[in-house]
């Protein structure tokens, strides 16, 4: 199902996203990348933590592709016609969710251990 | 480890084929090239994560197709909206003949070892006989009916597709 078809409570519920997920969105959200800088820039961004294997990341990019999140385009300025992906803005918008998400359970923790050690 | 990989591949679908082999292959020759100067240890890590990263991808991929074809069978409407794409899987019949070929085989020759022991035991008490009996009797049936139900059911889907898309092409013979 295309994400522009789910009601907002559905894409609720398609959070939170696995880790893998949510850095793969993370290493599209500054610019578009084929395959391999994806791979790189996971291992990058996680300290060597997520090792994604080529395997593992198709798989989650054809699951994005699926839902819209993400689009697949041919680069430009590659002999040989290299693809690439980016965040569409169905994704760019559920990304935000998922990290707004994120910060209010942080907040949340956050204030509940300080009142537990005050 | 690239042409391991390049056979592997094939256990995806034909459809993710099409669209990422290449790509991935693209993809792993890279990772290869970086890893190549690396100790035996991490290459041996690196090999190993493809190898089942990429088994557990062709498993998932295929749970999808077979979950995608279920999501499209509209019970609602009382049709079957197949896709154009489906086809059901030819190693899948492999894998049930040769699945029902072990059991039966099994079975078959179970039974010719028993009847080569001499009876030396006391003959069992009637109620554990008649369960022993059922057992043997019944195994082979119930998967003939599994196996049996199955093709069936696939003949039906596969029909009613095959009559769906003859239809749809008098639909357009029409119009024109």
């Amino acid at each position: 199902m295309a994400l522009y078809d789910m009601s907002p409570k559905a894409i609720i519920e398609s959070l939170p996203l696995t880790e893998p997920v949510l850095l793969i969105l993370l290493s599209l959200a500054g610019q578009p990348q084929h395959g391999y800088a994806i791979l790189k820039d996971v291992e990058r961004m996680s300290s060597g933590r997520v090792l994604l294997s080529t395997g593992t990341l198709y798989g989650a990019l054809r699951r994005l592709l699926d839902d819209d999140w993400i689009e697949r385009f041919e680069e430009e300025e590659t002999p040989r016609g290299r693809q690439a992906y980016r965040l569409t803005s169905h994704g760019r918008r559920n990304l935000q969710l998922e990290i707004d998400r994120m910060k209010h359970i942080t907040r949340l923790a956050t204030l509940r251990v300080a009142t537990k050690e005050s | 480890m690239l042409p391991v990989y390049r056979k592997l591949l094939r256990l995806y679908p034909a459809e993710h084929q099409e669209m990422f082999a290449e790509e991935m292959m693209a993809v792993l020759s890279q990772e290869c090239d970086e890893t190549a100067q690396r100790t035996l240890f991490v290459r041996g890590q690196f090999f190993l994560r493809e190898i089942t990263g990429l088994l557990r991808g062709a498993l998932r991929e295929r749970f999808r197709v077979l979950f995608e074809i279920q999501d499209e069978l509209s019970f609602a409407t009382g049709r079957f909206a197949m896709r154009n794409g489906f086809r059901f899987p030819k190693t899948t019949i492999v894998f049930m003949a040769l699945i029902l070929g072990g059991v039966l085989t099994a079975i078959k020759k179970g039974q010719d070892i028993a009847s080569s022991v001499p009876d030396v035991n006391p003959p069992l008490p009637v109620h554990i006989q008649s369960v022993h009996s059922i057992l043997l009797g019944g195994m082979p049936l119930f998967f003939a009916f599994f196996y049996a139900a199955g093709l069936i059911g696939w003949a039906i889907l596969f029909a009613l597709r095959r009559s769906g898309v003859h239809r749809l092409a008098g639909m357009s013979t029409e119009q024109k």
